[in-house]
């Protein structure tokens, strides 16, 4: 995309869940106003390197430096005045259950700014508008379907006006037509905006979409990082697989298996 | 042996784990209730406000309703006693004093812990498996702010409200019974109990019930942050919250017991 100063930066990130090493040493950069697609299988550590990235977990070692800052050294404070130049979109949309969706966009505007009521109206509504959703403010959460429920929480995710925007598997348990649909806005948002977005997914359809570049997570490591093309022309055997959408070989996964139960290699 | 040794240790570790995350939760609860206010960084009045109505206001009938059946119990069982000394008129006092220092809060306590100490965990608890309490914390909203504080004001005001009506429905309870069923005359019943009750018993009463208000909010948040992996998680907390919560306000009533009967 651009030759400017990345947005994101991680250096040498490792998670861990006690002893259990989930990430391991993972390094990549993410420049202003792309797509950043993080790839992976189930268990391959990336809604971990979400979490981390938003500040939800600490690492064990490693940095993430956002706009040059050191996001995982700051204060409690400091983190949630630099949380609003980020907005999230999580997996379950997890809107509050307990208020409307108007309210739902409405509340870090509430908490965050001194804006009339009337002008916090004005600027939900524009949000849930700019999502495809007018006409639903008054609805809770649990009354819209799951492709709404999604759009409501990149209505919400976008209502500070952040720079940076995460998604967390945005396609997952949506039918195909819904999914398009929420991928076009993913890409119409960072057109609109240019917006730096990070999407976390494992849907092959979608990456093709969206992504501007992609990263490939297997367990824990980096597989690969580079454009669609790069990595489909990669001879990793992981990124092969997964692209060729090819199963494991029974064999050598039960001797994995097998491996991972007794601690034998 | 030293497998034990590993388990004991273990264990007290984890036990010292849940004692930091409850103290970090209290002093946290605090600040948001107590000093953020005053910083001018705002309290959620109206959250509060809509909570009062439902710990207090809502429980009023079941609660009234129990304690009204306390009192009548009460006044039946020490007439089973004191009728043999012909002694009935001293029911009043034993309703009066009963009803004030020990089983009005008590029971207050006990239905709002499993009324709504409950809901409260299962509440935190899906908000926290639905991913919620994430969402809040990633817009820069402190979920003891916006979930904890407002509850915990309601609580330890509403708890105490509705002690103080049981507390009257009680004796009302033990004054019906005993003067249509055991046969005092009313004019004595009531001089009696207004010979009974001292302030001091009025306050023992009242200052327990803030206390279990306190245990009943933070056992009940507490066990809605532990709640991990969906729905049977919340299931399991739950039940764990009532138990705990009922637990403590018996050691907490025991302690408040001791130190007034000392004082």
């Amino acid at each position: 995309m651009a030759s400017e100063e990345p947005v994101i930066v991680v250096e040498d990130l490792v998670v861990s869940y006690g002893d259990k090493v989930v990430l391991d040493g993972i390094n990549f950069s993410v420049m202003p106003g792309e797509i950043f697609v993080i790839l992976g299988g189930s268990g391959s550590g990336k809604t971990t390197l979400l979490r981390n990235l938003v500040g939800l977990m600490q690492p064990r070692s490693g940095k993430i430096l956002i706009y040059g800052e050191n996001f995982t050294a700051m204060s409690s404070q400091e983190r949630t005045q630099f949380r609003r130049k980020m907005g999230m979109c999580f997996q379950g949309s997890a809107l509050l259950g307990s208020i409307s969706v108007a309210d739902n966009v409405a509340l870090p505007l509430r908490e965050h700014t001194k804006l009339e009521e009337s002008t916090i109206d004005i600027m939900t509504r524009i949000k849930l508008e700019l999502v495809g959703l007018s006409g639903v403010e008054d609805y809770l959460p649990s009354e819209l379907s799951g492709g709404m429920r999604k759009r409501a929480g990149v209505a919400r995710a976008m209502a500070m006006d952040p720079e940076i925007i995460f998604y967390d598997e945005p396609s997952a348990g949506l039918d195909p037509i819904v999914a398009a649909g929420l991928d076009k806005l993913i890409r119409t948002m960072q057109a609109t905006f240019n917006l730096t977005s990070v999407v976390v997914t494992h849907e092959m359809e979608s990456v093709r979409i969206i992504a501007d570049r992609v990263c490939v997570l297997h367990q824990g490591r980096v597989a690969g990082i580079g454009t669609l093309e790069e990595l489909e022309n990669s001879d990793h055997p992981y990124i092969q697989q997964f692209f060729a959408r090819r199963p494991d070989d029974q064999s050598t996964a039960a001797a994995a298996y097998a491996e991972s139960l007794t601690g034998i290699d | 042996m030293v497998a034990l040794f590993g388990r004991v240790g273990r264990w007290a570790l984890e036990q010292i784990a849940a004692a930091l995350r409850v103290s970090v939760l209290m002093v946290d609860t605090m600040v948001w209730l107590v000093v953020a206010p005053l910083k001018g960084k705002g309290f959620r009045w109206r959250s509060s406000v809509e909570r009062f109505v439902e710990f207090g206001v809502r429980s009023l009938p079941i609660v009234g309703l129990i304690c009204f059946l306390v009192g009548v119990i009460i006044a039946l069982q020490a007439s089973y006693t004191l009728q043999k000394w012909g002694a009935n008129r001293y029911i009043a006092d034993l309703v009066a004093v009963s009803a004030l220092r020990e089983l009005a809060p008590l029971m207050t306590a006990i239905i709002i812990a499993g009324r709504c100490g409950s809901a409260i965990t299962a509440e935190i608890g899906t908000m926290k498996v639905n991913e919620e309490v994430d969402a809040l914390e990633v817009m820069g909203l402190n979920p003891v702010k916006y979930l904890v504080a407002p509850q915990f004001l309601a609580m330890v005001t509403a708890v105490p409200s509705v002690t103080a009506l049981a507390m009257f429905i009680m004796i009302f309870g033990g004054w019906l019974c005993s003067v249509f069923v055991v046969g005092v005359e009313s004019a004595i019943y009531i001089n009696q109990t207004v010979g009974a009750i001292v302030e001091k018993d009025l306050l023992t009463g009242m200052v327990k019930s803030v206390f279990f208000g306190v245990v009943i909010c933070w056992v009940g948040v507490y066990r809605g942050f532990q709640v991990e992996g969906g729905a049977e998680g919340v299931g399991r907390e739950t039940t764990a919250s009532v138990v705990a919560s009922i637990f403590l306000i018996i050691v907490v009533d025991l302690v408040f017991t001791v130190l007034f009967y000392f004082l």
